[in-house]
C-alpha cells in the first residue's frame, strides 16, 4: 500500500500550481502522527484543472461512459452536484456516516469502515451528445467537440462507443477504484446509466523507463513533459479569455478543461507473438528490449529522421515515425497520452481479449489526435490492432473550491 | 432528497477530519449490563462520534441510542456478547439522549438521560422502531389484497387450461399472459409462497435438463411450450398441474402465516427480482412478455407500499419520492404496451432500455430503506 515516492511527487505536481489545498488534505492532516506514511495520501480534489489528466497514472483505472437520464437541466445539475459531492468525499477519504436503523449502510465497506483516499482521482468529461436538444446546451458546446470519427482501420461496436459523460477513476489499488465506481453509480442511480466501462491496469517499468504495453513495447516515451506547466498550458489545457492561439473561439466556460480521447484498441496478441522480434520492431520503430528508437541506443534518444530520409533505420511506415515525425509541421499535433492496458477475458476463438485503453488529452481534437490518427491510417501495425470503441469527451474545468461543482461554468 | 443528504455527508467528514484531537473528543466508552445501561457518558458533546459499547454483564444485549421522549432510535448495535466491545458511530445534534439496553431473556432497561448542548443543531435522523404489533395491520391489509386477487387468478388459470385443451394456440397464448400477470401482481418474490411458488412460477434454471426437465412446471413451462411449437396436447398436463397448484395455494393461504418481517423486505425485493430476471430478459421462455411481468411487479410493489403506508408515514421521508419513482417506472413500462402486445426486451432501443433500467434502479434505491427502518424491533 505504501507508494513509491516518485509517484507521490509527480502526482502532486501534476495538479498544478493553482490547486487549492482542499478537503483532500484533511484526511492526511487528521491522521498525521498516527499514520506511518508521511507523504500525502490524497491527490487534491480542488483546483483549476481536474486531477487524473497530467498527473502520473497510478496502477489501476476504470473508464466509464454514462448516458444521462435526467429529464431536464435541473436534473443534469443534480447529477453534476452529486458527482462533485461524491468525488470530493472519495478523494479526501473519511468515515461514511452510519444511517442508524433508517437505511442500509451508506458505504459498500470494500475499503473498511474508514475510507482512505488512496490517491484516488476522478476525472469527469462530457460528450457531444450531452449538447443535443435535451438540456438546452447546444450553444454551449466546446467548438471542437464532436462524436468520435470512424477511421479507416476502425471496427466500431456501437455498444462500446460514445456517451454523454465520461468518468475516469484512477488509484494505486484496484479496490479503491471499484469502491469509488460503486459509490458513484449508487448515488447517481436514476440520473445516469452506465453505457460502457473498461478497466485498465498499468505495468511497472520493466526494468526501467516507460511502462510496457501488452505488445511488450514501452508505450508513451515521447510524451510532452507533463510536469512542465507551460508546456501543458500550450498543448493540453484550454485557457481563459481572448484569442489564445489554436483554442480560439471556445466558449469561456471551457477554460481549464481539455479534450479527452478514449480509444478501446484490441490487440491481436497471439498473432503478434508469432512474428519475429525484428518485424515487431520495424512495425513500432523502437527496440523491444530497451525502447530505444531503431537508430539510437537509449529509450529517450531522439530519432534522427532527417538523417534517414528513406527509412532504412526507422521505416517511414513505422508507428512512431507516422505518429510523430518530429517536424516543425507535426509539432503542433503533439498530445499527452495516459494509456492503460485492458483485459476482458477471452474471445470467440479462444484468443485473449486484451489491448489498450488508450486515453489522451489535447487542446484541439483536429489538430492533435485526429492529425496523428490520420497519419497512422493504414500503418502496417493495423494488422495487429482493432480499435472498436471509445469516444471523444471534453474534460471539464477543475472544481475550484468547496462551493464549486463540476460543470458550474457550463450550466451557468 | 438524496443529493441534499449527500452534501451533508461531505460536511460531516470535514468537521470530523478537521478535529485536531479526534480520538480524545469522539470516542466514549459506555458500559451495559442487566443493571446499568450506558454508564460512562459523562461529558456529552455534539457532532460525529463513536461510542464503544462494552457489555460488562452476563447476557448478550442489543443496545440502542434513543430519544427518551419518543423512543426513536438514532443508532443501534446488535448482539453485543458479554465481555465484548462494539463501536457505535453516530452524529449527535443538540438534544436529549439515552441508551436503551435490551438484554436477552430480560426486560429492556433505559439509562439516564444525557443532554447535548453543543455541536450541530440537528444530528442523524432517528426512527421510531417498528414493533410486531405495528406491522399486524399492514400484514392484514396485504393479505386481503392477495386474497382479493385469488379470484381472478383461479378464474384465469382455469381459462388457460380450457384454451390449451381447445387446441387454439393463439387463444391459449392470450390466456397465458392474463393468468401469468394475475400471479405476478401478487408480488410473490423470494419464497413468499414457499415450495408452491416454485411449482407455479419457476424458471428452468437449476434443473438438470433445463426447459426439458420433468420437474419444470408452472407458467413458464407452459410458456415454453406455447412459444416453441410444442403440441397443444402435450401442454394439457402442465396446464392441469398449474390449475391444481394454484388451487392448493389459494386453499391453503388462510392457514399460511405471513411473517411480518417479510413485508418490509418485499418493498424492494419484488423489483430486485424484476431487474435480475425480467429486465434482462432472462425469464423469457418465448413470449417476450417480461416487460408485462415487470409492470405487474410494479403493481405488486405498490400493494406492499400501500399496506405499509401507515407504518412508513412519519418514519420515512423518502416515501413520496419512492411513490413518484414507481409512477415513472410504470409509465415507461406502459409505453411499451400497445394493442395487447408488449415490446420484448431485446427489441428496446438502447435509450429506452437505459431509461427503464435506470428508473428501476432509482426506485430500488428509494425502496431499500423501507426494509431497514420497518424491520421489526424489540421495544421492551
Amino acid at each position: 500500500m505504501k507508494l513509491p515516492r516518485r509517484q507521490v511527487l509527480t502526482g502532486a505536481i501534476g495538479v498544478g500550481a493553482g490547486a487549492v489545498a482542499g478537503a483532500g488534505a484533511t484526511y492526511a492532516a487528521a491522521h498525521a502522527g498516527t499514520d506511518e506514511r508521511p507523504e500525502p495520501d490524497a491527490v487534491p480534489f480542488h483546483g483549476v484543472h481536474q486531477a487524473g489528466v497530467v498527473d502520473a497514472a497510478p496502477k489501476h483505472s476504470t473508464m466509464v461512459s454514462l448516458d444521462v437520464l435526467a429529464d431536464d437541466r435541473d436534473g443534469l445539475r443534480e447529477l453534476f452536484t452529486t458527482l462533485t459531492a461524491r468525488a470530493r468525499f472519495l478523494t479526501a477519504g473519511g468515515t461514511p456516516p452510519d444511517p442508524g436503523i433508517a437505511a442500509p449502510p451508506h458505504d459498500s465497506g470494500v475499503l473498511g469502515p474508514d475510507v482512505p483516499p488512496d490517491r484516488l482521482t476522478i476525472t469527469v468529461g462530457v460528450g457531444a451528445s450531452l449538447f443535443d436538444h435535451r438540456y438546452g446546451l447546444a450553444t454551449r458546446k466546446p467548438v471542437r467537440l464532436s462524436p468520435m470519427r470512424t477511421f479507416p482501420n476502425d471496427a466500431p461496436d456501437p455498444a462500446w462507443c460514445h456517451g454523454d459523460v465520461s468518468v475516469q477513476f484512477c488509484a494505486p489499488n484496484a479496490d479503491t477504484v471499484i469502491h469509488a465506481l460503486r459509490d458513484v453509480a449508487r448515488h447517481t442511480r436514476g440520473l445516469a446509466q452506465i453505457r460502457w466501462r473498461m478497466d485498465g491496469f498499468r505495468s511497472p517499468p520493466r526494468p526501467s523507463g516507460t511502462p510496457r504495453n501488452l505488445m511488450g513495447f514501452k508505450d508513451g516515451t515521447s510524451n510532452p513533459d507533463r510536469t512542465d506547466a507551460r508546456e501543458m498550458d500550450r498543448r493540453i489545457w484550454l485557457s481563459a479569455g481572448k484569442a489564445t492561439g489554436q483554442a480560439a473561439g471556445e466558449p469561456s466556460w471551457t477554460a481549464g478543461g481539455s479534450y479527452q480521447v478514449v480509444r478501446l484498441i484490441r490487440m491481436r496478441l497471439e498473432f503478434w507473438d508469432r512474428i519475429s522480434t525484428s518485424e515487431q520492431e520495424k512495425l513500432i520503430g523502437r527496440r523491444r528490449d530497451t525502447g530505444a528508437p531503431l537508430d539510437g541506443s537509449g529509450e529517450f534518444d531522439t530519432p534522427k529522421y532527417a538523417e534517414d530520409p528513406v527509412g532504412s533505420a526507422i521505416p517511414l511506415t513505422s508507428h512512431i515515425r507516422r505518429a510523430n515525425p518530429r517536424t516543425a509541421k507535426s509539432d503542433p499535433s503533439l498530445l499527452l497520452r495516459r494509456p492503460y492496458n485492458y483485459d476482458r477475458g477471452v474471445d470467440a476463438v479462444g484468443d485473449l481479449d486484451m489491448g489498450l485503453l488508450f486515453v489522451c488529452y489535447q487542446r484541439d481534437l483536429a489538430r492533435q489526435f485526429e492529425a496523428v490518427q490520420t497519419r497512422l491510417v493504414d500503418e502496417p501495425l493495423v494488422d495487429y490492432i482493432t480499435p472498436f470503441g471509445g469516444g471523444y469527451f471534453f474534460t471539464l474545468p477543475g472544481v475550484r473550491d468547496a462551493h464549486d461543482t463540476y460543470g458550474r461554468t457550463l450550466l451557468a | 432528497m438524496r443529493v441534499r443528504a449527500l452534501v451533508g455527508i461531505g460536511a460531516v467528514v470535514l468537521l470530523a477530519a478537521c478535529d485536531s484531537t479526534p480520538k480524545a473528543r469522539s470516542e466514549t466508552t459506555v458500559e451495559v449490563s442487566r443493571a446499568v445501561c450506558g454508564s460512562g457518558w459523562s461529558d456529552p458533546h455534539g457532532g460525529t462520534q463513536v461510542f464503544r459499547v462494552h457489555n460488562v454483564g452476563t447476557n448478550t444485549a442489543e443496545v440502542e441510542l434513543v430519544d427518551p421522549a419518543t423512543g426513536a432510535v438514532y443508532a443501534e448495535v446488535d448482539g453485543v456478547a458479554p465481555g465484548t466491545t462494539r463501536p457505535m458511530q453516530v452524529r449527535l445534534g443538540r438534544g436529549r439522549y439515552a441508551f436503551k439496553c435490551l438484554p436477552e431473556d430480560t426486560d429492556a432497561l433505559t439509562g439516564s438521560t444525557v443532554t447535548v448542548r453543543d455541536g450541530p443543531a440537528r444530528g442523524a435522523p432517528a426512527v421510531v422502531p417498528v414493533g410486531e404489533q405495528d406491522l399486524r395491520d399492514a400484514v392484514t391489509t396485504y393479505r386481503a389484497y392477495v386474497t382479493r386477487s385469488f379470484g381472478p387468478l383461479r378464474r384465469d388459470v382455469a381459462a388457460l387450461e380450457r384454451e390449451v385443451r381447445s387446441g387454439d394456440r393463439a387463444a391459449a397464448r392470450r390466456a397465458w399472459l392474463t393468468a401469468h400477470l394475475d400471479y405476478e401482481r401478487l408480488g410473490a418474490a423470494y419464497g413468499t409462497f414457499g415450495d408452491l411458488a416454485d411449482a407455479i412460477d419457476r424458471l428452468p434454471a437449476g434443473l438438470p435438463d433445463g426447459a426439458h426437465d420433468k420437474d419444470f412446471t408452472g407458467f413458464h413451462r407452459i410458456e415454453y411450450g406455447l412459444w416453441h411449437g410444442e403440441s397443444m396436447t402435450a401442454l394439457r398436463g402442465p396446464a392441469g398441474r398449474l390449475r391444481t397448484d394454484v388451487g392448493t395455494l389459494v386453499g391453503g393461504f388462510d392457514r399460511e402465516q405471513t411473517d411480518p418481517n417479510d413485508l418490509p423486505l418485499r418493498a424492494h425485493e419484488i423489483l430486485e427480482a424484476t431487474l435480475e430476471f425480467e429486465l434482462t430478459g432472462a425469464a423469457d421462455q418465448g413470449s417476450g412478455s417480461t416487460l408485462a411481468t415487470a409492470r405487474a411487479n410494479v403493481d405488486g410493489t405498490r400493494a406492499v407500499l400501500s399496506a405499509l403506508r401507515p407504518v412508513l408515514t412519519g418514519r420515512y421521508r423518502g416515501l413520496s419520492g419512492a411513490d413518484a419513482s414507481l409512477d415513472t417506472l410504470a409509465k415507461l413500462l406502459d409505453a411499451q404496451h400497445s394493442g395487447g402486445t408488449w415490446t420484448p426486451v431485446a427489441d428496446l432501443s438502447r435509450a429506452e432500455r437505459e431509461r427503464l433500467d435506470g428508473a428501476t434502479g432509482d426506485a430500488l434505491e428509494r425502496l431499500a430503506p423501507i426494509a431497514a427502518l420497518a424491520e421489526v424491533r424489540r421495544t421492551r
